[in-house]
């Protein structure tokens, strides 16, 4: 079995996992959990796929990149889920219903 | 001075809306608006009066651009705001105006609603005279149109005791007339290219262009040079028809007068001099001014039919009149009997039957016009109509049996009075016609001059049920005071006595204005008729 | 020239006067109103005088002018209008003299003088009118004075019943004549009676003279349309005796005189046999009648049709001579009459007894009363009569002459007609004088009757003395003179001796028959042959029942149409209506009812849970992917 597929199966494993937490968890602090799982899965492949072209470090710069950018994501999402929960005293989303028509 | 139509038209309309301005407490102001309204406007009339030139055509013409609408491909439609007056609609103006003046005097004392009353007179006056001077069709359509708006309201809230049926047959029955018309108006406005378009295809409205055959174009559905036949007839013909039918409601011509007796006999004193003095004058002139210009070999087709119905509505109305128990029904039939002679003398196309319907219309505009005040008259003072109710009114109200008496001698041509030049014209020319032109046949004036005997035979019964014999009344009057007539009721019915007395002894004053009209439109229908209908 | 228009509008101005003085100055219109129209007859002798014998003289008035024709109300000057205007205008002068004796104590002698004046002024606007739609301009207005007039008295049920009866039966006469115009106007082009006497013959000439003759007949009250006349006699008698025996009755015959070149020779035939049958009836008549004033009613009616008679036959000049005869006499006879039923009406209300004053059986042996009137009324009877020395003599030995110039079987029978009516008319006339003036057995002694005014007694007198020999020529048994100057036309002595002795022979049966009091009543003849009864029946009531049928036509099938056509609208609204609730609403409906469900089943995916959005998105995601792969 060549390593490059059972790192895309694990890639793909872990995305997986990631959607289902975003979409089963109910908290929303679970769901960023979630998002970055995805986002890892996802640094898994470019660092997979980097390894047969070892000159060119797009692979690497890439998962750098979406580290960074994930890093961003979730200071700005728990500020976010922070200020929704002090305003509505849950950070359940199904709770939050005020614009429900 | 050239715009002294609009003028005409104008002035009651600001009065009317000025009349919705003043609180309706103040109810003398309304009179007074009104009054004033007319009596401008009789300035005016005098002025035009004093301009006009008996040897020009139509005149004081206003033509301003009112809708022009470029379609593409389909050309232009255009309207114009046209008006102008020749020598037959001048003396109608006037005899609207004197009407007017006549049914605000009588409208004096209006009780209920005066603010809404006055406004809607003034309305129905500006549309009556914008009637009568319109020369584009569009426009003459829309204030045809819009004379049935007040006349509605007037009949159907200031009415009798079946106002509402009244209202609503006289109603119905004008709007089948108008749906007849405005189909016609549609065919025309679709046929007729105006000349002066330049080239293009401009589409007009215009009556004196739709009165030209040069004018139509080529291969449409009234096209004269080529005509298209549908069904039995001639598409110009099934126009022809339609239109007369349209106006002849109008008129009232039998069996399409129904909704005369009923209007009148519900309609208060002045709607009722309204109604029959100008309102039945528009059928007239429609057939006078559109119907005959603009299908003479249509009119020339079917003159015998005109002349059939005029004799018809001569003899019918004249023998309702002579059945009927209510004094103002017999007045409203004798309307239908007099207004048979003017359809008469317009299918003999002689000068002589023109100039006598034309001055059958003035001359019964005005003695219709008494008849009503003086049926109101008595209206006034018993509220009771009946003729059977009356007897020896004449020594009890001596001056009311002498008007009545000029009135109903006058209607039942009696010369000397306007009435009987009018009837003689008509007969005159009617009998001349098949000799003349070949169009309508002598036995038909033979006949009307039956309608004559009839006209006095009813109109003598009233007179001698109501005025002779010892005085009684019966019915609810019985215990009513009956005084002569007052100050304000001679100042109605004098002038009209004065007028169809002048002329009816000297004409010739009249005839100068109505005469150069009719021999122009009876040249015009024969020899276009002669021209169109050689074509194959 | 002047004096010409002055006797055409004197009268008008009497009239306008009257109608316009105040009721409180209305003694002044009996000063005023007979002093214009003696002014009138002034006048109209002076004319008279002055153009007699002149050349045919033409007025020219303009008065309508249309593009291509023109009438003018022409007046026309020669002898026959010349002596009519007279005629008219004295006589008219004389009855309103009268009038103010008869009419005092009138209620209102405005209307009555002010419509006498402006019937005389109609009257002699057909007298000088050129211009037959002129002409039937005034002939209608002296109709319309004559209606006003019969139903002066308007308490009375009956004078309006008469009035109307008169005008209509003189409006189918008119209707006729206008007809006639018609015909006229289509085949000359003109009115002008001088120009239509003198063109040539046309087309439907025989036509437009009878229609002309139509007229003629209701006017002078001639068969069929004759009974008019006597119930007309429930006006004033003054009115009677200026109107329906002198003047406007006569304008029928005069008319015939005018246009006497337009006739052709079928249309005189007729002419002259309505007016024997005319004649014949009348004289009949008026031997059965019991009111005064019908006798002489019917006797007008006789008379008038010798002339038309006379004038079918062609002789013109017999016609006017008689007609101008008969104008004084019969003014005079009626007048007379006026006066005895004016005295015995006086006496009865002194007395509170009451009677009807003009029947025949309620009076007699009133000469010694009376001796004026009397005298008056006999004097004219003789004229009416044909007795030597009086006028009427002179004028039926002209209608003699005139029917035997052309010897053909029709004109002798029509002479034997003219002879019968002659007798019947001298046994009428004594039998009237008889009854009421001799016969004192059935005197009305108790009565205080006295002789009428002076104002009264001045008028029947000058009328009686124009009822003389003189009046028409020197010589009493030659009618020749100044009316008739052709001596062409000389009466043949045989004639004369003829008509002297069937005068006298008829006297002497009259004086057998009529000495002893005998009233043999025949209701037939006396009602006019029932020719009333039969009018009533066939026209009066065929015209109501055509016109309740109008009515019924009008009421129950137009109407009905129209509320049929209504109701039908009406229906087919609600149809119209139900279909539009039901099929196109119900369409509509169920179109948003699919859309609302389509809509619903879309929102409920809306349901604002971020997760659920985000699983459709995956779920999209996976589908996009497979549908790819």
């Amino acid at each position: 079995m060549n390593s490059l597929i059972l790192m895309i199966l694990l890639g793909a494993l872990l995305f997986s996992i990631g959607a289902m937490i975003i979409v089963m968890k109910k908290n929303a602090i679970m769901m960023l959990l979630g998002i970055e799982l995805m986002l890892n899965a996802s640094n898994i492949n470019l660092v997979a796929f980097n390894r047969f072209y070892p000159t060119r470090m797009d692979g690497q710069m890439f998962a750098l990149f979406v580290i960074l950018v994930a890093v961003c994501e979730t200071a700005i999402g728990l500020a976010l889920i922070l200020r929704v929960y002090q305003y509505y005293q849950t950070s359940i989303p199904e709770n939050i219903n005020e614009l429900k028509g | 001075m050239q715009n002294i139509l609009s003028f005409l038209i104008l002035v009651p309309l600001l009065g009317s809306l000025a009349a919705l301005l003043i609180p309706s407490k103040k109810v003398s102001a309304f009179r007074w608006l009104a009054l004033g309204a007319v009596c401008v406007q009789l300035v005016l009339f005098v002025l035009l009066l004093r301009n006009y030139q008996p040897e020009i055509g139509l005149q004081f013409i206003e033509q301003r651009l009112w809708i022009s609408l470029d379609l593409g491909s389909w050309g232009v439609l255009k309207a114009d705001y046209l008006l102008g007056v020749d020598g037959m609609s001048l003396p109608l103006v006037g005899l609207s105006i004197f009407i007017m003046l006549i049914a605000c005097i009588s409208s004096w004392h209006t009780l209920s609603n005066v603010k809404g009353y006055f406004s809607l007179l003034l309305l129905l006056n500006a549309s009556i005279i914008g009637t009568f001077t319109a020369v584009d069709f569009l426009l003459f359509y829309l204030f045809f149109e819009f004379m049935l708006l007040p006349m509605f309201f007037l009949i159907g809230i200031w009415g009798g005791a079946r106002r509402e049926y009244a209202s609503i047959k006289f109603f119905l029955y004008t709007l089948l007339g108008s749906i007849l018309i405005l189909i016609v108006l549609i065919g025309l406005y679709l046929s007729v290219n105006d000349p002066s378009g330049a080239g293009g295809l401009v589409h007009t409205f215009n009556m004196i262009h739709m009165a030209n055959p040069a004018n139509y174009i080529s291969n449409t559905i009234l096209d004269p040079n080529n005509m298209i036949t549908i069904g039995p007839l001639s598409a110009r013909a099934w126009a022809f028809l339609f239109l007369f039918f349209g106006f002849a409601i109008k008129l009232p011509m039998v069996p399409l007068h129904t909704w005369l007796p009923d209007a009148h006999v519900d309609a208060s004193t002045p709607v009722s001099i309204i109604l029959a003095a100008l309102l039945l004058k528009i059928g007239a002139y429609g057939l006078l001014r559109i119907v005959y210009p603009i299908f003479p070999e249509a009119a020339v087709q079917f003159s015998t039919m005109v002349a059939v119905f005029g004799v018809v509505s001569i003899l019918y109305g004249a023998l309702a009149a002579m059945a009927s128990k209510d004094l103002k029904r017999m007045i409203a039939y004798s309307s239908v009997s007099h207004m048979g002679f003017v359809l008469l003398g317009l299918a003999s196309v002689t000068t002589e039957g023109v100039t006598g319907a034309v001055y059958q219309m003035l001359s019964h505009g005005i003695l219709s016009g008494m008849l009503f005040i003086l049926a109101g008259v008595l209206y006034d003072r018993t509220a009771d109509r009946s003729i059977r109710n009356y007897s020896g009114l004449a020594s009890k109200m001596p001056l009311y049996f002498v008007t009545v008496l000029i009135a109903f001698f006058a209607s039942l041509g009696l010369p000397a009075f306007s009435g009987f030049i009018a009837e003689v014209m008509v007969l005159l020319g009617a009998f001349k016609s098949n000799a003349h032109n070949g169009l309508i046949h002598e036995s038909l004036a033979v006949l009307a001059t039956i309608g004559l005997i009839f006209g006095a035979a009813y109109f003598l019964w009233a007179i001698q049920r109501m005025f002779f014999g010892p005085f009684d009344v019966k019915g609810v009057a019985k215990k009513l005071e009956l005084p002569d007539l007052d100050n304000r009721e001679l100042l109605m019915l004098i002038p009209p006595c004065i007028i169809t007395f002048i002329f009816g002894v000297y004409p010739q004053p009249l005839l100068d204005f109505i005469n150069p009209f009719a021999s122009d439109f009876v040249n015009h229908v024969i020899t276009q008729a002669k021209i169109l209908s050689a074509h194959p | 020239m002047l004096c010409l228009f002055l006797t055409l509008f004197l009268p008008l101005l009497s009239s306008f006067f009257s109608f316009s003085t105040p009721d409180r100055y209305s003694w002044l219109i009996i000063l005023i109103a007979p002093f214009l129209l003696l002014l009138t007859a002034v006048f109209s002798l002076i004319v008279i005088f002055s153009c007699w014998n002149n050349t045919a003289g033409l007025i020219r008035i303009p008065w309508i002018s249309l593009s291509d024709a023109s009438i003018s109300a022409n007046i026309f000057l020669e002898n026959t209008t010349l002596l009519m205007a007279s005629v008219v205008s004295v006589v008219s002068f004389l009855v309103h003299l009268y009038s103010v004796g008869y009419m005092a104590g009138d209620g209102n002698p405005r209307k009555y003088f002010g419509m006498l004046g402006f019937f005389t002024f109609a009257m002699q606007g057909i007298v000088l009118a050129d211009n037959l739609l002129v002409l039937f301009i005034f002939w209608e207005l002296v109709g319309f004075s004559s209606y006003i007039l019969i139903g002066h008295w308007s308490e009375k049920t009956q004078a309006g019943k008469a009035a109307t009866k008169a005008f209509l039966f003189n409006r189918v006469g008119d209707a006729a004549f206008l007809i006639g115009l018609m015909v006229i106007w289509d085949t000359t082009g003109t009115f002008e009676i001088s120009t239509i006497n003198t063109s040539a013959t046309f087309e439907w000439q025989t036509f437009a003279g009878l229609c002309i003759f139509g007229g003629v007949i209701g006017k002078s009250a001639q068969f069929p349309l004759f009974t008019w006349l006597p119930d007309a006699m429930e006006g004033p008698t003054p009115v009677s005796a200026l109107i329906h025996a002198a003047t406007m009755v006569a304008a029928g015959v005069y008319l015939l005189i005018r246009v006497f070149p337009l006739f052709s020779e079928t249309a005189l035939m007729v002419i002259a046999v309505t007016g024997a049958v005319t004649a014949f009836a009348g004289a009949l008549a008026a031997l059965f009648q019991f009111d005064i004033k019908k006798v002489l009613a019917y006797s007008t009616i006789s008379q008038l049709g010798l002339m038309i008679l006379t004038i079918g036959m062609g002789g013109v000049y017999a016609g006017l001579l008689h007609l101008f005869a008969h104008a004084f006499f019969k003014a005079c006879l009626f007048l007379s009459a006026g006066s005895v039923i004016h005295s015995l009406h006086q006496a009865q209300r002194r007395d509170q007894h009451h009677f009807d004053v003009q029947d025949l059986r309620n009076m007699g042996g009133l000469r010694k009363n009376l001796p004026v009137t009397f005298l008056t009324f006999t004097i004219s009877g003789a004229s009416l009569a044909g007795i030597p020395f009086f006028s009427g003599f002179l004028s039926k030995e002209a209608m003699y002459t005139a029917l035997l110039k052309d010897n053909t079987t029709f004109s002798l029978a029509v002479f034997v007609v003219m002879a019968i009516v002659s007798f019947l008319t001298v046994l009428y006339t004594f039998r009237l004088i008889w009854f009421i003036f001799m016969d004192d057995s059935r005197k009305p002694s108790a009565l205080p009757v006295v002789e009428v005014p002076m104002i009264m007694r001045i008028p029947t007198a000058l009328l009686a003395a124009s009822s003389i020999w003189i009046i028409v020529s020197l010589n009493p048994f030659n009618f020749f003179g100044w009316i008739v100057t052709d001596r062409s036309n000389a009466p043949s002595i045989w004639l004369t001796i003829f008509s002297v002795m069937w005068v006298a022979v008829a006297l002497v049966m009259a004086y057998m028959r009529f000495r002893k009091p005998s009233f043999l009543p025949n209701e037939f003849i006396a009602d006019a042959f029932k020719i009333d009864v039969a009018y009533d029946f066939a026209i009066k009531r065929s015209s109501e029942k055509l016109a309740t049928t109008v009515e019924f036509s009008d009421q129950r099938i137009i109407d009905k149409a129209i509320h049929a056509s209504a109701y039908g609208h009406v229906i087919f609204a609600h149809v119209i209506g139900w279909f539009d609730k039901y099929i196109v609403d119900g369409l509509v409906h169920f179109v948003s009812s699919i859309i609302r469900w389509v809509g619903g089943i879309a929102r409920s995916y809306q349901n604002g849970k971020i997760q659920d959005y985000i699983l459709y998105a995956i779920l999209a995601l996976i589908i996009f992917i497979i549908w790819a792969l």
